[in-house]
């Protein structure tokens, strides 16, 4: 009787071939024959067979992991890289360190969060600064420094026109809206019977013009003439009821005043009528135009058409605007381009003739007394658009 | 079926064909190649950069020693079946982790369908095949020297008898054989015992 192991030995010589054909033909009877037999050569394949595979597998799982560790070292010396030597093509593989890998993975997860929030922060960043930017453009007048001194009444329109609705309300009968004009500024008579001067920047877009004076006596006025360069506007009141200012107690300078003399102006800067004085500083004005003066008076929206005089009584020039970002400098047109103008106009037959005023009643008079006897001819010009 | 993936299938074959050829450069391009992808996989689903490499490694494995044997039957491109392979495998590392029913995965939409791919069949296989060599293992263990040297040396590691005749110092071949079916039978018994009761 044979033991398992004789039955192990017999089995590997068959498996392997190595049997005489008898021999192999007379194990093969015995196996298909003797059940017992059989069973053993199937447990004797499956023992070796899962051996040989535990064997493979072991094998496999070193290659394997040999593999991971090669792919490591790959990715961190990219440069000991041998190129492959196989034919057929794969689709290439991108070597990248593991930091840039993650980087990668990163931003192809948060590709397109990133991506709106960075547009949206871009956006409202542009937006914020042009509208800001817009804002303050619409705020501020293009002036560059120069600022034209004719007063806007919309705030005062404003409440007046509350006040209507008010007022309406209460009778139930619409009244009409009380207007005060969108603008106003300064003006002063130019003739006994009738011309005013004040600068072209207040009356300009103007449709209808209203003169008001300190007895609040309203006229209706037109435009003569404007010349916008010298910012200077003649106009003339067309009332059928006027009859002239009184004589005119100052007299037009025809020449240049001196820097350093003391000068003053009267305005209406707000209702009521509003003195200033200083002096002239210089016989240029903004940007070195020759046709102003700079003065240091304080002025303010409003008094542009402002008559400038002297110390003695004197008109050298009309108040024009005033310089933004520098202390105390106005700028008024010289009276002698005003006397030129006056002259050239005399010239094309007007409606009613040019009398300057000829003789001076402020001379010698104090400061107190020549501003009395000027305020009865400077006016408010309101305008209407 | 587009040109991309015509393409594919054609490198894919090529790859099979090189790797059942017994060719680890082949294998090894193919390991790179798939890498990133399951790696990615695994780390969007709340796992480690170690357990991408333990799953890809099984993974990898199952389509290996299904090429190996020459039983591999890919309905799809390489890069499916092993996004296939390796998504079962981390679910089920997930599931028994965290105990928890229900654990919802994070796909690729790039890499579906990832079912029907024949992965399942596959992977079942695989388990078996990973019970028995467990209990292979366990039954050398047990068997003792000098019999674990010798069948090791001889079916493990494919050593010739002369090798290990002279290693273990048996005065002829012959002996060594005896000896090794001696050791055979005891081994038998051992692994038949704990691999049929399981």
């Amino acid at each position: 009787m044979q033991t398992e192991a004789d039955y192990y030995a017999l089995f590997e010589a068959y498996q392997r071939g190595e049997l005489a054909a008898g021999a192999r033909a007379s194990l093969e009877a015995r196996l298909s024959a003797e059940p017992r037999l059989h069973q053993l050569y199937t447990e004797y394949v499956e023992l070796t067979g899962t051996l040989l595979a535990y064997g493979e597998r072991r094998r496999a799982r070193h290659t394997i992991s040999a593999l991971h560790e090669a792919m490591l070292a790959a990715e961190t010396t990219p440069a000991t890289e041998v190129a492959s030597p196989l034919t057929y093509s794969v689709n290439p593989i991108l070597r990248i360190s593991r930091t840039e890998r993650k980087l990668r993975e990163f931003w192809s997860g948060h590709r397109a969060t990133v991506g709106v929030a960075a547009s949206v922060a871009v956006l409202a960043v542009f937006s914020t600064l042009l509208g800001l930017n817009l804002w303050r453009a619409a705020n501020t007048e293009p002036s560059n420094g120069y600022r034209m001194l004719r007063l806007e009444v919309a705030q005062l329109k404003q409440s007046q026109r509350a006040l209507t609705r008010k007022v309406a309300k209460t009778s139930g009968v619409p009244a009409a809206p009380v207007n005060n004009g969108k603008f106003s500024g300064t003006g002063f008579a130019l003739t006994a019977d009738g011309y005013l001067v004040t600068s072209s920047h207040v009356i300009q877009g103007a449709d209808s013009l209203l003169i008001e004076g300190r007895d609040h006596q309203r006229y209706h006025a037109e435009t003569v003439y404007t010349d916008a360069k010298h910012d200077l506007a003649i106009l003339r009141i067309k009332d059928s009821g006027f009859d002239g200012f009184g004589k005119l107690p100052y007299t037009f300078k025809g020449g240049q005043a001196d820097i350093g003399e003391r000068v003053y102006t009267l305005g209406y800067p707000r209702e009521d009528v509003v003195y200033g004085e200083g002096a002239l500083s210089a016989r240029s004005g903004f940007n070195g135009d020759t046709a102003f003066y700079q003065v240091s008076i304080p002025v303010n929206p409003g008094n542009s058409g402002g008559p400038l005089l002297d110390e003695r009584g004197n008109l050298i020039g009309v108040v024009s605007g005033r310089q933004d970002d520098a202390q105390s400098a106005a700028f008024a047109t010289k009276s002698s381009y005003l006397v030129r103008l006056v002259d050239s106009l005399k010239n094309r037959q007007p409606v009613q003739p040019y009398h300057l005023p000829r003789t001076n009643q402020l001379t010698g008079a104090a400061r107190a007394q020549q501003v009395k006897r000027l305020q009865d001819f400077v006016f408010v010009v309101k305008v209407y658009e | 079926m587009n040109m991309d993936s015509t393409t594919a299938l054609a490198a894919d074959a090529h790859l099979i064909r090189a790797i059942q050829g017994g060719d680890e450069r082949a294998l090894s391009q193919l390991y790179r190649l798939h890498w990133p992808m399951v790696s990615h996989f695994v780390l969007q689903n709340s796992g480690s950069e170690d357990d991408a490499r333990d799953v890809y490694q099984e993974g990898v494995m199952v389509f290996y020693e299904k090429v190996r044997e020459g039983s591999l039957e890919l309905s799809c491109q390489i890069k499916t079946y092993l996004y296939a392979v390796c998504r079962r495998l981390w679910l089920k590392r997930l599931t028994t982790k965290s105990r928890l029913h229900g654990v919802r995965l994070l796909d690729e939409e790039e890499y579906g369908p990832y079912l029907n791919t024949g992965a399942e069949d596959d992977l079942q296989e695989a388990e078996e095949r990973d019970r028995r060599f467990a209990t292979m293992s366990e039954a050398l263990t047990h068997l003792g020297e000098p019999c674990r040297s010798l069948l090791e040396g001889f079916y493990l590691l494919e050593k010739s008898m002369l090798d290990l005749t002279a290693e273990h110092g048996y005065t002829n071949a012959d002996t060594a054989k005896t000896q090794k079916y001696k050791c055979l039978t005891r081994l038998k018994k051992l692994f038949f015992a704990s691999y049929k009761e399981v």
